[in-house]
């Protein structure tokens, strides 16, 4: 028991540094006007009313509470109690001393924003929630063990037997409703399902995008546009297991490409979007080889930082002013015409939707059949062990070079249609921080399939864009959800299956076939 | 009884044999031409180096000795402070086979220690006298500040091994990566929201002000060798000879050693892993945090972004001089200094590119020599 209660204060001790944290970082202001908009008021404004403030410390009190019985099971109900309530008063105590060193600051109004940006002293009043120091604090260090024990009396409360009967009840009803989707999927007929299903998509596909306006078709082109890029490293880093970091420069070279063959400056070529776009995904497929050639001896961290270099190396090239009278330099390219389809204008924002869907789909594709061909088997032997793998026979060096190429030439293809959405291209668009992102993507979505791709491209690029609510908070929840997911679930949102071989014992029926043909 | 019967080496059937010998053969093909190939890449890019020198040294001859030692001056001082931030890549690396990214991020929070505990210092006013405690005591401050840094950095160090490296230790390497990577973003936005965005400039003390120091007259011309320089680089100097020290002579440098060898082996010899993990961490990040320290009394210029750059380039300059290798890690660093304070001038190459000069020479260096200049071929297992 002495264990578990100084187990409980040093989690409190962990909960009350993120919450100083918080209110450095004037979270608990973002997270009270997303209360205050949730019930109902139009415009909180920065700072709102310090009802909501509280509402704050009373879910972190929740948490904390709920948190200090992790993994403590065999307890006594008094005990966890007790528990919860040393965890919260921990913090809440923490978060006192906090109130009390910024009621100071208050008081003596010392300016403080120079060291630490959000302590306004607006901000100070309402974390105090607009009541006098002292009521200030002793209300924080309330809501806190209120809050604490709250949050522990609902976790033992949801540890019973019968609300734990519930939500296996709950659980088990959806996997059933699952279970008869698939079957229909899989049965006699599957394959009127399975057009229904494409052919639903694909209407969906055709119609939304007018519907929905300029906003979505823009972070849902995002979301295509990095889609293609994902398979792309995927099937560099996913399948023959390179770790390539300056990915985003093969999208440079395509992206300029395009820019530079359809733009009025600075070369007014203007050769068509078709024509361009080819040549960019050729080009880029180009340097993939190119660049493959020197490295191949490299493995591991060694190729990542090389690539990483050679990222920079075209970025900074294309900022410089070397090549300013070529590339435009650090201002970039402007007015890059869009394509035209058999002699009409194909450029408004719906044509774009419609021909980045077109994108991912042949990106999709053509993923997938190499995938499952006897090349995919050749990068995913090369992934599991390269020595094994040239002993076998498989040439490593062409199969390694393959990968770069098609790789490189999907990030063209990408950065093609990107520039001409755009009409724009810059040098800062492909710094190594949209290399990282769409490492993170294929990773948090699950490695080596097209599913988690996607799903990671929605989280990654699509969720940000519509969170615009949380606009500062947005890359440090990034990086968190980096370390978290590889934390809590390294495989990816939907991680691969490995092919299995089940030799069967007697004529296969039809399922079975399918599956040992498609490999999952 | 009998000998059970011998396993078959080969694959039975003609077939299979041919098809494998015909891929072996086109794979022998493959790598002579490739292996034809390094050596005349290399010839290329040697001819083309020695004759962009001749140009610009002898032809041209744009350049006094005074613009080299000015040149090998910056050089120095930058490549003492990378030499620093290399080591705690090249100590992580040693033991973890694994690239710390947040690393550059470590010697940003050193950075803005430097930046606020000069700023504090200065808010300090001595009674009875007209100076502040900065000003004052400019010697005590400046250790003062160090100390803080440094500890800031090794706390953050020690507390990014345990939250998000330690737990995925045994997970495949892409992981631990990614993880990184994630706590570098986290790192730099926090110090964004915390410190807001703005460029900000340190104050030193009267006694270290930047731009100021030793003139020494060459051709006639006055070259400035700054005193945040030269403090600059004697500091890294001794510390880097205290590392060396450490990790050569201490029991704690053994017990690294030993768990950067074989960790297996060094847990059943009594070797704490754990503990020796987490002691590379703060070591690695109390030297960030002297870097990031440093960075601010010679450059002056703290922002959240301070740290990345910085990082990217000490990574290079350790994989440069070999990575794991500690005294690699310090040719290395102080070789990209120089390399990129006078490469471009040598060459005759407009200064933008200086970061394209020491990417061009990680990759050459990479291509004809993966071990780096001073470190031993790994094993294939720790590349």
């Amino acid at each position: 028991m002495k264990n578990s209660i100084r187990q409980s204060i040093r989690t409190g001790v962990t909960f009350g540094i993120v919450h100083i944290f918080f209110i450095l970082i004037a979270f608990n202001s973002m997270i009270s006007v997303l209360i205050a908009k949730l019930s109902g008021i139009k415009n909180p404004g920065e700072i709102p009313a310090p009802k909501f403030y509280i509402a704050f410390t009373l879910l972190m009190g929740l948490w904390i509470g709920i948190a200090a019985l992790n993994k403590k099971h065999s307890l006594s109900v008094g005990k966890k109690l007790l528990l919860s309530f040393t965890t919260s008063l921990t913090t809440g105590l923490m978060a006192g001393v906090l109130d009390v060193l910024l009621a100071i600051i208050l008081v003596n109004k010392v300016f403080i924003r120079d060291f630490l940006t959000v302590l306004s002293f607006d901000f100070i009043k309402a974390t105090l929630f607009g009541m006098t120091p002292v009521m200030g604090t002793i209300v924080t260090v309330l809501c806190f063990v209120a809050a604490g024990v709250a949050g522990g009396a609902l976790t033992i409360l949801n540890r019973t037997e019968a609300v734990q009967k519930f939500w296996k009840n709950i659980i088990s009803w959806f996997k059933k409703q699952i279970e008869k989707i698939q079957y229909l999927s899989r049965g006699k007929y599957h394959l009127f399902w399975q057009i229904g299903g494409i052919s639903l998509l694909a209407l969906v596909a055709i119609l939304l995008p007018m519907q929905w306006g300029s906003y979505w078709n823009y972070v849902f082109g995002t979301v295509g546009l990095y889609v293609i890029l994902g398979l792309g490293l995927n099937i560099i880093v996913g399948l023959s297991g390179q770790l390539v970091l300056g990915y985003i420069a093969f999208f440079a070279i395509g992206a300029y490409t395009m820019a530079l063959l359809n733009a009025p400056e600075p070369h007014n070529l203007m050769w068509g979007f078709w024509p361009a776009l080819l040549l960019g995904v050729l080009l880029s497929a180009l340097s993939g080889l190119l660049l493959g050639l020197p490295i191949m001896r490299l493995r591991g961290d060694y190729l990542a930082i090389v690539t990483l270099g050679f990222g920079e190396i075209i970025r900074i090239l294309l900022k410089s002013d070397v090549l300013t009278n070529f590339t435009g330099g650090p201002r970039g390219i402007q007015n890059i015409k869009g394509p035209m389809f058999f002699g009409i204008p194909f450029n408004s924002e719906v044509d774009f939707v419609y021909l980045i869907f077109a994108g991912v789909i042949l990106a999709g594709f053509v993923y997938n059949r190499l995938k499952q061909s006897r090349t995919g088997r050749a990068w995913l032997s090369i992934r599991e062990d390269e020595t094994v793998a040239r002993a076998t026979g498989v040439d490593t060096i062409k199969y390694k070079l393959l990968a770069l190429a098609i790789g490189a030439a999907f990030a063209g293809l990408a950065g093609g249609i990107y520039a001409s959405r755009n009409q724009f291209t810059g040098p800062d668009e492909h710094a190594l921080m949209a290399s990282i992102n769409v490492l993170s993507l294929i990773i948090v979505g699950g490695m080596g399939n097209i599913p988690g791709t996607i799903l990671g491209a929605f989280t990654l690029k699509g969720l940000p864009e519509i969170l615009r609510e949380f606009a500062n908070f947005r890359l440090l929840a990034f990086g968190a959800l980096l370390v978290f997911m590889m934390l809590s679930r390294p495989d990816g949102l939907i991680p691969s299956s490995r092919p299995k071989y089940d030799p069967p014992t007697e004529p296969a029926p039809e399922i079975d076939k399918k599956e040992a043909t498609h490999g999952k | 009884m009998n000998d059970p019967a011998p396993l078959p080496l080969v694959p039975k059937g003609d077939n299979n044999l041919n098809t494998d010998t015909a891929v072996m053969k086109k794979q022998k093909k493959g790598s002579k031409l490739l292996k034809l190939l390094r050596p005349a890449l290399g010839v290329v890019v040697l001819l083309y180096i020695l004759f962009r020198l001749y140009q610009v040294l002898i032809v041209q001859h744009e350049y006094g000795a005074d613009t080299w030692t000015r040149l090998l001056i910056s050089g120095l001082i930058i490549g003492g402070v990378y030499a620093l931030i290399a080591i705690g890549y090249t100590l992580v690396y040693g033991i973890l086979f694994m690239i710390n990214f947040a690393h550059g991020e470590v010697m940003m929070f050193g950075a803005y220690a430097a930046l606020y505990s000069f700023w504090g210092f200065k808010l300090i006013n001595i009674p009875g006298k007209e100076t502040n405690f900065l000003n004052a005591y400019p010697v005590i401050a400046i250790i003062l500040a160090f100390l803080i840094g440094m500890t800031v950095s090794a706390t953050l160090g020690y507390f990014l091994e345990k939250i998000a490296y330690r737990p995925l230790r045994k997970a495949p390497r892409l992981v631990p990566l990614i993880s990184a990577i994630g706590a570098s973003i986290f790192l730099q936005n926090a110090a964004q929201l915390l410190f807001s965005p703005q460029l900000r400039d340190v104050t030193n003390p009267d006694i270290l002000r930047r731009g100021v120091g030793w003139t020494i007259v060459i051709n006639g011309n006055d070259v400035i060798l700054p005193y945040t320089g030269v403090f600059t680089f004697i500091l890294s100097i001794i510390l880097l000879i205290t590392l060396f020290i450490l990790v050569q002579k201490s029991k704690l440098g053994r017990a690294m050693r030993a768990v950067a060898l074989d960790k297996k082996t060094a847990a059943l010899m009594g070797v704490d892993v754990d503990n020796t993990i987490s002691r590379t961490f703060i070591i690695s990040g109390a030297l960030a945090g002297a870097a990031g320290v440093m960075w601010g009394i010679h450059n002056g210029l703290v922002y959240y972004y301070v740290g990345f750059i910085p990082g990217i380039k000490a990574f290079t300059a350790a994989v440069l001089g070999g990575i794991g290798n500690i005294p690699g890690a310090m040719v290395g660093g102080l070789l990209l200094g120089i390399v990129e304070s006078m490469g471009p001038a040598a060459l005759g190459i407009n200064f933008q590119l200086k970061d394209v000069l020491s990417f061009v020479i990680l990759i050459i260096v990479l291509t004809f020599r993966p071990s780096g200049l001073l470190g031993e071929v790994l094993s294939e297992e720790k590349v």
